[in-house]
């Protein structure tokens, strides 16, 4: 009966814990990328070195605790948002999947009062939210231009579209074909679909290759795209011959670049997202305002500049 | 002198057990007893280690995230019960959602009537699953492989992967809705659960179900229509499906063509924790539920725990492990002391 009463007292008294807070306690920042993923880790990478930088000119700790979904699903995202939020952070910074299909997930933060960064994604119309990215579009964009000057602007050309459902990776791909329709000699003959694996952008890539014998090049719409795709260049024997333009900095894209299989990259800058994503949570949490927009920009990775 | 020998006229007392263990006795006596500590137990460590836990807000939010996956579990559990597996229910409630956006957003179809259209998609989904695999003679989980396919492929080919928006809020209601503060969904998974745990367990088809599950060529032999109730089964379990994926969308407000995804192995091993038998003829939805609670609070403590996502896997694995372990371990002792 003791323990019973005891144990029934703890419980009723652990949510009163939260209480013991205050204005010197660490703050706490929740990072919510789309998935598990390397690109992200980079993320996680530049959002870890702006708490630090903040903690040390501060004096006030800041924490980023860092949580991904296992898949790239919107009802798990909305499902560990939710958590987070019952958490009560300082702020969430989110990478969103759709931002439709997290919106109503976000009015709940807004009702508990959690303030919201999003990077490498665009918030819902009307949510006053700062986003730091770069341009899809514009990064899509680079990579087929660069990749035309390459091929002497004429040749079949291939992309690999990454996850179907995610809208970056749509929004690049749409660019590119656009890009691409601007030089009336380069053809897409073949689109291939990886789900972000670099293992189904390898079989992807070798089964369009064995299609199109006379392909000169590639593009791709995410990041694991183009790491597959190098390495079904250099299976097939096809270094050099085949050209590829890539996307994002994995250091295995980075190995590829290196090795002459792919000529460059055109790489968001995920450490910078992280970085500057803090920094704008930050500023909030102190209940400063912030610009609607960071953008990061993004790099051309060639093998004179890694 | 004679001697008198007296026999007690009532059989000896066992010895008087610790009142602790004579509860916890009592409680593995209960087919469900063992799920039930184990949620107390992740429920009180809960509570003592996060001041977050026990809070309104996330009490309400483990309860619509549980209500999906256990209107599934549901479905999967009346299977698993009979002796067969379903692995396309995720693909189910995704093509329904998908279908029931197409009809309101694209065919600008009323919502409720999309609802139930989508509902009766569902149903027939699981009817024809039940019909392959019953006509044909096929292995449900052959069968359901192939058909996960079918059906997945069949949302990418309508939506080429965008998700649809645009979906009316008369339905939003719905997934996001609170009566009392308590969500929609989870009193839409209270509801089902009643009407099936009734059916179950005070009707004869569901003490049909489980003499199939036991011995199907028993069953058979007994005059039981065993094909028309397992087409019946993945019926409620493709009805189930279809549920959860609309209130999904009602929830989400967009239709993804992601819903889905993550119902296939969740109930089974909701179910597995709640005591249902993979061999059939054992366990009951209500045990599945249970365990489906077991898994939605080890997912809702990882995070609140602030355990690494690249042990998330590892943790819930491991808890699960321990979940089932505890329950098989606590009525293997009970038995040795009695």
């Amino acid at each position: 009966m003791k323990t019973a009463f005891l144990l029934a007292t703890a419980l009723a008294l652990a949510p009163m814990a939260t209480w013991a807070a205050d204005d010197h306690a660490p703050l706490r920042f929740v990072l919510i990328p789309k998935t598990v993923h390397p690109w992200f880790d980079k993320v996680n990478t530049g959002a870890q070195a702006a708490a630090d930088l903040l903690g040390k000119t501060t004096g006030r700790k800041v924490e980023i605790e860092y949580r991904a979904p296992e898949t790239a699903d919107v009802s798990s995202q909305n499902d560990i948002i939710e958590r987070a939020i019952a958490t009560h952070p300082d702020g969430l910074i989110l990478d969103l999947l759709d931002e439709k299909g997290n919106h109503a997930t976000m009015l709940e933060a807004v009702d508990e009062k959690v303030p919201m960064t999003v990077f490498d994604s665009l918030p819902p119309e009307g949510m006053d939210v700062t986003a730091v990215g770069a341009d899809f579009c514009e990064q899509g964009t680079i990579a087929a231009q660069r990749l035309a000057g390459l091929i002497g602007e004429k040749g079949e050309v291939a992309i690999m579209i990454g996850v179907p459902t995610a809208p970056n990776h749509a929004r690049r791909a749409e660019c590119e074909r656009a890009t691409f329709a601007r030089y009336p000699q380069i053809r897409v003959v073949a689109t291939g679909i990886d789900n972000d694996s670099i293992e189904t952008a390898q079989k992807q890539a070798s089964a369009i290759m064995q299609a199109h014998p006379d392909l000169a090049g590639w593009v791709a719409c995410d990041a694991a795209g183009p790491v597959g795709i190098g390495q079904a260049i250099r299976e097939s024997g096809r270094t050099g011959k085949v050209k590829e333009v890539g996307l994002d900095n994995l250091n295995d894209m980075i190995q590829l670049i290196r090795d002459g299989v792919a000529d460059s990259s055109a790489s968001s800058r995920p450490e910078m997202q992280g970085y500057w994503a803090v920094i704008a949570a930050w500023q909030r949490a102190l209940g400063q305002k912030t610009p609607k927009y960071i953008d990061t920009g993004i790099d051309v990775l060639t093998k004179k500049n890694i | 002198m004679s001697l008198e020998t007296t026999f007690p006229t009532t059989p000896p007392t066992p010895p008087r057990l610790p009142p602790l263990r004579r509860l916890a006795a009592r409680c593995m006596r209960n087919p469900l007893g063992g799920v039930i500590a184990a949620l107390v137990l992740i429920f009180g460590v809960s509570c003592l280690l996060s001041p977050h836990f026990l809070t309104g807000f996330n009490m309400m939010i483990m309860a619509r995230a549980l209500a999906f996956i256990g209107l599934v579990t549901i479905g999967q559990s009346i299977l698993m019960i009979l002796g067969e597996l379903d692995l396309s229910v995720g693909a189910i409630g995704g093509l329904a959602g998908i279908t029931g956006g197409m009809l309101m957003v694209q065919a600008g179809l009323n919502p409720w009537l999309s609802l139930v259209l989508c509902l009766l998609l569902g149903t027939a989904c699981g009817m024809l699953n039940g019909v392959l695999i019953t006509q044909l003679r096929l292995h449900s989980l052959v069968l359901t492989i192939g058909m996960a396919g079918v059906y997945g492929g069949a949302i990418l080919v309508a939506t080429k992967g965008v998700a649809i928006t645009g979906v009316p809020v008369d339905i939003s209601f719905l997934g996001r809705g609170l009566v009392y503060g308590v969500p929609v969904p989870f009193i839409v998974l209270l509801a089902c659960l009643g009407v099936v745990a009734f059916v179950m367990v005070r009707t004869p088809v569901g003490r049909y179900v489980y003499a199939i599950g036991s011995n199907p060529d028993a069953a058979r032999m007994l005059g039981l229509r065993v094909d028309a109730i397992r087409i019946a089964a993945f019926a409620t379990a493709g009805f189930l499906s279809a549920l959860a994926g609309i209130l999904m969308v009602a929830r989400l407000g967009t239709a993804q063509p992601s819903i889905g995804d993550t119902w296939v192995l969740a109930p089974i091993a909701a179910a597995v924790i709640g005591g249902v038998a993979t061999t059939g003829g054992l366990g009951s939805p209500v045990g599945a539920v249970l365990g489906a609670v077991i898994i939605g609070m080890i997912e809702n403590i990882i995070v609140l725990f602030g355990i690494s996502p690249y042990w998330q896997s590892v943790v819930s694995g491991g808890i699960v492990v321990l979940a089932i372990s505890f329950d098989s371990l606590a009525r293997r002792y009970l038995h040795r002391e009695a």
